[in-house]
C-alpha cells in the first residue's frame, strides 16, 4: 500500500498533473464560460474532482507526518477548496421548488414576491424562498455627463428593499453591486436592470436580484485561506535556506 | 500605434528614456551613470502612476495601459530586493524588462480615463488587481532571470565550470518565482472573495479566471519540479518559467482583448 501510494502519489506524478490541469484550464477558457461551468457540473467530472481531492488529502496527511507543515497547509487549502465546491454542486443538484438553491427575482416598484425564476426570459420558476422580498425603492445613479449626445456612465444602481421573514420584524435592505444582503443563508445580489411598462404604458425600471445558497462557501474560504498560508511558508522556505549565498532544497 | 503627447505620454517617454539609457550605460564601464539613470526611471515611472491616480480619480489599476504603468514601477523595488537577497546584480535585466513593458503603454494602449463601473467599486479593487501586477511583474522577472539556465542541458553539479553563476541563476529565478506564486495565490484568493460579493460566486469558469489558473498551476508544476530533482535538469526548470510567462503575457494582451475569451473579466 505504501509503495503504491510512494508510486501514485510521488512529486514528480503531482508535477505532470499540474502540466496536464494547467493546459486543461485553457481547454475549459476556449470553451468560455457558460459551457466550461456546465461540462465542470457533470457527474463524471464532479466524481474525478472528488477522486482528485482525495489523492490531495492523502498527500497533506502524509505531509503533515514528515514534518513538512507548509505543504500540509497548501494540500489541506486545495482539499478544503475542492470540497467546498462539491458541496455546493451537490446542493444545486438536490435543490427542489421548497429548498432552491439559486434563481433570480425580477421586479418593479412596489412589488413584493417570494419566488425564484430561470431562463433567458425568466419564464422558469425554480422554487421559493422562505422569506418575502418587497421592493420599494429602485433607483440608478449616473456619472456627469461629458458629452450631452451621450447618455452618462452608470455610477450605481441599487434596490431598497423590505425582507420580511416568518415570525420576525421586516427588515429594510439597500442592496447594491458588491453589497449584497444575506437572509437566511441566501445571498441577494443587485444582478441587473432595466427598462418596461407599467399597466398604463409609462415607462418604469424594473430591478433584477440574484438569491445564491452555497453550503460549501465557508470551507472554500477556510481552504483559501490555508492555501495561502502554505504557499507564504513555502515561499519562506525558499528564501530561508542558503548556503553562501547559493540557495538550496 | 500611436504616440501620446499628453503629459502623461511624456512621462512614459521619460521613464523609457531613462530606461533605455540605463540598458546601454550598465553593460559599458560607466556602471554607475547607468545606475543613476535607472533609478531616474524609477521616479519617473512612480510619477506617471501617480499622475494617472490624481487624473482619473481612481486607483491606477482598471485597463491595461494602467496595469503596465504599475508593472514598470514595480521593478526598481524588485531589484534591490534581489540585491539585499542574493547579492544579485539584476539591474540590466530589470532595465530592460521595464522598457520593455512600456512599449504597448506609450504606444499601443489608449490613455483615455474611463469611470469606475459599478462592479469595480469595491474595497477590494486595489488589493486583487495590485496583487496581480506585483504577481505578473514579478513571475516576468523569474523568467528573465532564469535565462543562463538554458544553456546547461545536463546535470547541474559543483564541478560545472559555470556551477557558481548557475546555481545563483536558479537560486534567484526560483525566489522570485516563489514571491510571484504567493502573490498569485493571494489575487485568487482575493478575486474570489470578490467574484461572491459582486457576482454570485467565487469562481465563475470565465476564460480569464481559468488562463490565471493555468498560470498558477505551470508554477506549481515548476516547484514540484523542482523539488523532486532538484538540479539535475536545470534547462526544463527554465523551459517551465518560460511557459509560465508566456502564459503571464497572454493573459495580458490575447485574452484581455480576444471576442474568442470574452467573459466577465471585460473592464480592461
Amino acid at each position: 500500500m505504501k509503495r503504491l501510494l510512494n508510486r501514485f502519489l510521488s512529486l514528480s506524478v503531482a508535477a505532470w498533473l499540474c502540466i496536464l490541469l494547467s493546459f486543461g484550464s485553457i481547454a475549459l477558457a476556449c470553451l468560455g464560460a457558460t459551457r466550461a461551468g456546465e461540462w465542470m457540473s457533470r457527474l463524471p467530472n464532479l466524481i474525478g474532482i472528488a477522486v482528485l481531492t482525495l489523492g490531495i488529502a492523502i498527500t497533506s496527511v502524509r505531509a503533515l507526518f514528515r514534518r513538512r507543515f507548509d505543504s500540509a497547509l497548501f494540500h489541506g487549502g486545495c482539499v478544503l477548496i475542492m470540497g467546498g465546491w462539491l458541496v455546493g454542486q451537490v446542493a444545486l443538484r438536490v435543490a427542489s421548488p421548497e429548498n432552491p438553491a439559486n434563481g433570480l427575482m425580477a421586479m418593479i416598484d412596489g412589488e413584493m414576491s417570494d419566488q425564484l425564476f430561470q431562463g433567458a426570459r425568466l419564464e422558469k420558476l425554480v422554487g421559493r424562498v422562505p422569506f418575502t422580498v418587497k421592493l420599494e425603492k429602485f433607483t440608478v445613479e449616473r456619472y456627469p455627463a461629458r458629452d450631452p449626445q451621450h447618455e452618462a456612465p452608470v455610477r450605481e444602481y441599487s434596490s431598497r428593499v423590505t425582507i420580511q421573514e416568518r415570525n420576525k420584524p421586516a427588515r429594510v435592505e439597500n442592496i447594491r453591486v458588491n453589497h449584497p444582503a444575506i437572509v437566511q443563508g441566501f445571498y441577494i445580489y443587485q444582478m441587473s436592470w432595466g427598462q418596461t411598462q407599467d399597466r398604463w404604458g409609462n415607462p418604469v425600471n424594473y430591478t433584477v436580484l440574484q438569491f445564491k445558497r452555497d453550503p460549501g462557501l465557508l470551507s472554500v474560504y477556510s481552504g483559501f485561506g490555508l492555501l495561502f498560508v502554505g504557499a507564504f511558508w513555502f515561499a519562506a522556505r525558499c528564501f530561508r535556506l542558503k548556503r553562501g549565498g547559493v540557495a538550496c532544497l | 500605434m500611436s504616440v501620446k503627447w499628453t503629459p502623461q505620454g511624456l512621462l512614459i517617454y521619460a521613464t523609457m528614456a531613462a530606461f533605455l539609457l540605463a540598458v546601454i550605460l550598465l553593460r559599458t564601464e560607466r556602471k554607475a551613470l547607468g545606475r543613476g539613470f535607472w533609478f531616474s526611471g524609477f521616479v519617473f515611472a512612480t510619477a506617471a502612476v501617480v499622475f494617472r491616480g490624481i487624473h482619473t480619480g481612481h486607483p491606477p489599476m482598471q485597463n491595461l495601459f494602467e496595469f503596465f504603468l504599475c508593472m514598470a514601477a514595480f521593478l526598481w523595488p524588485l531589484a534591490q530586493l534581489s540585491r539585499y537577497q542574493t547579492g544579485s546584480d539584476t539591474d540590466f535585466q530589470d532595465a530592460l524588462l521595464g522598457l520593455l513593458i512600456l512599449v504597448p503603454a506609450g504606444f499601443v494602449f489608449d490613455e483615455e480615463p474611463r469611470m469606475l463601473p459599478p462592479a469595480l467599486q469595491s474595497p477590494l479593487f486595489i488589493p486583487h488587481v495590485g496583487s496581480y501586477v506585483a504577481a505578473y511583474i514579478i513571475l516576468a522577472r523569474s523568467a528573465f532571470m532564469a535565462i543562463p539556465l538554458f544553456r546547461c542541458a545536463g546535470p547541474l553539479t559543483e564541478d560545472h565550470p559555470r556551477f557558481r553563476e548557475l546555481s545563483r541563476a536558479d537560486a534567484v529565478s526560483r525566489q522570485t518565482a516563489a514571491m510571484g506564486f504567493v502573490l498569485m495565490t493571494v489575487g485568487l484568493f482575493l478575486g474570489s472573495i470578490w467574484g461572491k460579493i459582486c457576482w454570485g460566486h467565487y469562481w465563475q469558469w470565465d476564460p480569464k479566471e481559468m488562463w490565471s489558473l493555468a498560470t498558477w498551476f505551470m508554477y506549481a508544476a515548476y516547484f514540484h519540479l523542482r523539488l523532486r530533482n532538484g538540479l539535475r535538469n536545470p534547462l526544463l526548470l527554465a523551459i517551465l518559467l518560460w511557459i509560465g510567462f508566456l502564459f503571464v503575457v497572454l493573459t495580458l494582451t490575447w485574452i484581455n482583448v480576444s471576442r474568442l475569451f470574452s467573459g466577465m473579466h471585460t473592464y480592461a
